[in-house]
């Protein structure tokens, strides 16, 4: 335990409230040899997993000593002794992050899917997954700083599901809606943050509140100079400005312009155009 | 040079044009050139905007918040002018104060933890009706109100070329 402790690789606190099911244990024992098709010289980290794991559950079960020395032969067996200690979710989580940690630092795609869809048969989640392709690189940066890597899981592991599903659906949905705002108003940028992106798009509603009271201005200006009260000639005008802007519609259209009916990122796009 | 059948008639730019259209025709007819005083000019403007914004609200009808909430306000301030003493009026500018009051207390327990909380607030303001909405709903109404906006722009553009020639 000392050892393991000293390593500085893993706090155990994440485990603390895992059942062991034989199911997992076996799954695990499934991944286990995988990874080890990796090149174990390249990475310590490797030999690093299940001990830590097994340091962690061991300080669950409070048994060490011989345990723990059998699963550092075992780990350069690929086989993974009977011992039903093991977890929930959490732990295959990790232990397919920090394979896919070492798949992206080795660039061997070919381990981090087969180990996803043994993830998914878990039953973890997918956002988990999709969080995890995100934080793959910054596992690799923190490959020396573990500790930042628990605290990240043990957020997520801590959060009731529920809740955290609820969220993350809710902030996709927030930057789906933000991409597509981002193709509507000019100057978004993609490398652009959430907070410049807002900002952005409250300058173009305000600049365009600005216009429409300018024109205002320009039609009471214009309309001053002008007297007519006719029919014929606001009828005149207003074929002049179906056709005008028929003209422009097709421009536009021609020229790709994401317009009036284009909006088709909406999922109530269709409301807009014929109706 | 008609090309009709590029134009959709019942698309929002159209509706919009001929709403608005009609306003303008019904502001001038109502006023004279006899308006040559600041006051009068800028009462005028006053007219033109609140048609635009109105044609442009009508055109939507109530299936977006912020149209929904766009008309409303037209309304209780048409009240407001006709009849300064009305039940009718009250009762509307009561509803719209609770109605911002309990906008305002949701608003500032509307913490989501996503963090964009001031520029949130600010485009809230922006939209109009926004102080009722979540952050994804006022993305949503943003960027229907972006593309009405933009159609506003244009189509009053032309007019304003039209009538400058």
């Amino acid at each position: 335990m000392a050892d393991f402790s000293a390593q500085s690789y893993r706090q155990p606190f994440p485990f603390l409230d895992i059942d062991p099911t034989m199911e997992s244990l076996t799954q695990f024992a499934e991944l286990n040899p995988q990874s080890f098709i990796l090149d174990n010289s390249a990475f310590n980290f490797q030999t690093f997993f299940p001990l830590s794991i097994n340091d962690s559950l061991f300080s669950n079960q409070a048994s060490e000593g011989e345990t723990m020395s059998g699963f550092i032969h075992n780990s350069n067996q690929s086989s993974v002794s009977a011992q039903p200690i093991f977890s929930a979710k959490t732990e295959m989580e990790e232990i397919s992050n920090k394979r896919k940690a070492l798949d992206i630092s080795e660039s061997s795609s070919g381990n981090s899917s087969s180990t996803s869809p043994q993830v998914s048969e878990t039953g973890i989640k997918r956002r988990n997954n999709s969080g995890r392709g995100k934080r793959a690189k910054s596992n690799e940066k923190e490959m020396e700083k573990p500790k930042e890597v628990v605290h990240v899981r043990a957020r997520r592991g801590q959060a009731t599901d529920s809740h955290s599903l609820a969220e993350r659906v809710r902030r996709g949905k927030i930057n789906e809606r933000l991409r597509c705002l981002q193709d509507i108003v000019p100057g978004c940028y993609k490398t652009m943050g959430m907070a410049l992106m807002l900002d952005e798009i409250i300058n173009y509603v305000q600049s365009l509140q600005n216009q429409v009271e300018f024109l205002s201005m320009k039609l009471t200006a214009a309309s001053t100079y002008y007297d007519f009260n006719s029919e014929s000639d606001a009828m005149e005008r207003m074929q002049r400005e179906k056709a005008e802007e028929a003209k422009e519609l097709e421009r536009l259209m021609r020229e790709g312009y994401v317009g009036i009916g284009g909006v088709a990122c909406f999922h109530s796009s269709s409301t807009y155009g014929p109706l | 040079m008609n090309n009709p059948h590029h134009l959709n008639p019942t698309s929002l730019k159209s509706r919009f044009t001929t709403r608005f259209l009609r306003a303008l025709t019904k502001i001038r007819a109502q006023k004279p050139i006899s308006s040559s005083s600041p006051t009068e000019i800028f009462r005028r403007y006053r007219r033109i905007k609140v048609a635009a914004d109105k044609s442009m609200a009508y055109s939507v009808r109530s299936r977006r918040i912020w149209s929904k909430a766009m008309l409303w306000k037209l309304r209780s301030r048409s009240y407001r002018r006709q009849d300064p003493c009305s039940g009718r009026r009250s009762g509307k500018t009561n509803q719209a104060i609770m109605k911002k009051s309990s906008n305002e207390n949701t608003t500032t327990r509307r913490e989501d933890g996503v963090g964009f909380v001031e520029e949130a607030d600010e485009l809230r303001q922006l939209v109009p009706g926004g102080e009722t909405m979540n952050l994804c709903n006022l993305l949503d109404e943003t960027a229907h109100y972006i593309k009405c906006l933009t159609t506003q722009v244009q189509v009053m553009k032309k007019i304003a070329d039209f009538y400058s020639f």
